[in-house]
């Protein structure tokens, strides 16, 4: 048996190609005549790739029901603040413990089609119990399966991509994914902000789950022989039997993606408590304008990455991830700073453009190096479930931080201590962070 | 520690929580049935707002009977201001010791639930209509009276804002913003 990839053999320990190989049985002398769906020859057909833009538009769209539009809603059903708070803790926790299970699954998954079909039919269903029968057990029981199915449609967005384009094509993709994931939450928030305030905020609920009939047709459209499962889950696992902590062994010794897990929680820890802080003196200096003003904060970062995401996508191929790494870690410090010092509304919105630069390269790049780190070991969405966790941990510890230093030293210095933060996490990547996207050199 | 011990409570609630309203709803049906029965006559409301039922002295509760248009839960009621401004909802009451009402909690402001102030307003500042169905209360504060206060924290020194005009002779609840503390 000749080795049929050597290439993908990255010398990373537990990760052996040729094995991998090996194990597929009738296989002639190239992997690639015999299975022409697989590895490095896939051939998306154009509606694939459309079904693709519309599947992660829409679903950003009915995403956007379930952020903090949520409280606001529970709170015209007569909901206290203390059960309002026991339900989004208990749904931010199974979002963070399930990302790990989430990503496992989906790489054990023979069709990832499939169970993004269930996951975005659970999203569905969650919304329907929220906007019908905005109870306490039923809320929390809805809560829940939406944490849970968006723990497995996160790294399913990206295991189609992958399994869709291969890894040549992964960052030109990335950044079509985020440009439609963002023109879809923009003209969301937009809509359920119009409706909410024309409707009610109920109606929101009932739209979300409508807007899950044209994410399952769009999903459809998605070719189903075209998503290679090896592809999606970046190459062919090797199997551990008797010992289920193998892979997660071989995954915490993966240094490049260890590294990224690092800088992206520093990142979060910097980043998630800087738009409810803006939005919060928005509120307390706008007098006029101030719902319109906290709308653009929101909607601003979203144009940004529709228009720039699919530049950084063929940037990353072109000179590879560190630059634009830099490019977005450095934007937030920057931004942190100048929102520390900005004294008018109007400046507050301005800055939004930076958190937009970061947005669009973190979109891509954390999908896209995950991809180059795994390649080859069929662990893909673990890979991304271990990003996920991270990304949590740093977000929910960002808001307790920031709020905190806003109570006890002020805003100015809230901003200050979050763009040091920033700061510490473009240090980490400018001082440790390798290269990548050389890594896929070979096409 | 802290998030564990809510998802534990948040699960111990989920477990109780129907068996805990069964009960509330079936003890609130039993005493619904023996209070028609023996009082068959109280629903008729002739422009009293309230009808004091007699007691029921034998073996039940005394209750008073009120016209449901006359009565509101007021959790989660939109505010507006006297020229019809958005001010946020209410989110909570705050009752002093002697459980006399002195204040509500608004959530003020935002986009989607992004960015709103949580700000607790002297209850003298706010007015009912006199319609039927209250479908919002009105606060006689403006927006830029309300989006400058300091926000609402339970368990600390509450900051309660005051009537504009209309500041009720009240001088031992003097706890107006003058002497709030600083801004964040």
């Amino acid at each position: 048996m000749p080795p049929a990839r050597p290439l993908r053999n990255y010398g990373r320990p537990g990760v052996d190609g040729d094995e991998a190989h090996a194990g597929e049985g009738p296989d002639q002398d190239s992997g690639q005549n015999s299975k022409p769906a697989t590895w490095g020859h896939p051939a998306p057909s154009p509606s694939s790739l459309r079904g693709l833009d519309w599947f992660v538009f829409f679903l950003a769209d009915a995403q956007m029901g379930f952020g903090p539009l949520v409280a606001v809603y529970l709170t015209t059903q007569k909901w206290t603040q203390g059960d309002i708070g026991l339900v989004l803790t208990a749904g931010g926790l199974v979002a963070l413990a399930g990302q790990m299970p989430g990503g496992a699954l989906v790489d054990a998954a023979r069709s990832e089609r499939v169970l993004a079909a269930f996951s975005v039919l659970a999203i569905g269903a969650s919304a329907l119990m929220i906007g019908a029968w905005p109870i306490f057990a039923v809320v929390l029981a809805a809560k829940l399966l939406h944490s849970a199915a968006s723990c497995i449609l996160g790294p399913a967005i990206a295991a189609i991509s992958l399994g869709l384009v291969g890894h040549a094509a992964m960052a030109e993709r990335l950044g079509r994914n985020a440009r439609f994931a963002s023109i879809g939450a923009g003209l969301a928030a937009a809509g359920m902000g119009t409706a909410g305030y024309l409707i009610s905020n109920q109606a929101i609920f009932f739209v979300t789950a409508a807007l899950c009939v044209p994410t399952l047709v769009s999903l459809w459209l998605i070719g189903a022989g075209q998503v290679d499962p090896e592809r999606a889950h970046g190459g062919k696992a090797v199997a551990h039997p008797g010992d289920p902590m193998a892979t997660f062994r071989m995954l915490m010794r993966n240094r490049p993606l260890m590294i990224f897990a690092g800088c992206v929680a520093l990142f979060h820890l910097a980043n998630a408590a800087m738009l409810p802080i803006t939005a919060g003196a928005i509120t307390m200096r706008s007098s006029d304008w101030a719902a319109a003003l906290v709308g653009a904060c929101i909607l601003v970062p979203q144009v940004v990455v529709a228009a720039f995401a699919p530049w950084v996508g063929r940037q990353a191929m072109l000179r590879g991830r560190r630059p634009l790494l830099l490019l977005g870690f450095g934007a937030l410090p920057v931004r942190g700073a100048l929102l520390a010092f900005a004294t008018t509304p109007d400046m507050l919105v301005a800055v939004q453009v930076l958190d937009g630069i970061s947005a669009a390269v973190l979109a891509v790049m954390v999908p896209l190096i995950i991809a180059d780190a795994t390649r080859g070991t069929g662990h893909f969405n673990l890979a991304q479930g271990i990003m996920g966790t991270a990304v949590g941990i740093g977000a929910s510890l960002s808001t307790t931080l920031g709020g905190y230093a806003c109570d006890r030293w002020g805003i100015t210095s809230a901003f200050l201590l979050l763009a040091g933060v920033a700061a510490t996490g473009l240090v980490v990547v400018l001082a440790f962070m390798p290269e990548t996207g050389e890594l896929q050199a070979e096409r | 520690m802290q998030y564990f011990a809510r998802a534990l409570a948040a699960s111990g609630i989920a477990l109780i929580a129907l068996p805990a309203t069964a009960l509330t709803s079936a003890a609130a049906e039993r005493w619904h049935l023996s209070q028609s029965a023996d009082q068959p006559t109280v629903a008729a409301p002739t422009g009293d707002i309230e009808q004091e039922a007699p007691a029921i002295t034998e073996d039940g509760t005394p209750a008073t009977v009120i016209d449901d248009r006359e009565v509101e839960g007021i959790l989660g009621k939109s505010v507006r201001s006297n020229a019809g401004e958005d001010m946020g909802q209410i989110i909570d009451v705050i009752v002093k010791r002697d459980g006399q009402v002195r204040a509500a909690v608004i959530d003020f402001g935002g986009f989607l639930g992004v960015g709103s102030r949580k700000i607790a307003v002297d209850w003298s500042a706010l007015s009912f209509p006199a319609s039927s169905v209250i479908d919002h209360v009105v606060l006689n504060l403006t927006p830029d009276q309300v989006r400058l206060a300091p926000e609402y924290r339970p368990g600390e020194p509450l900051v309660v804002l005051g009537a504009a005009e209309t500041v009720q002779p009240k001088p031992d609840h003097s706890t107006k913003s003058e002497n709030s503390p600083p801004e964040k």
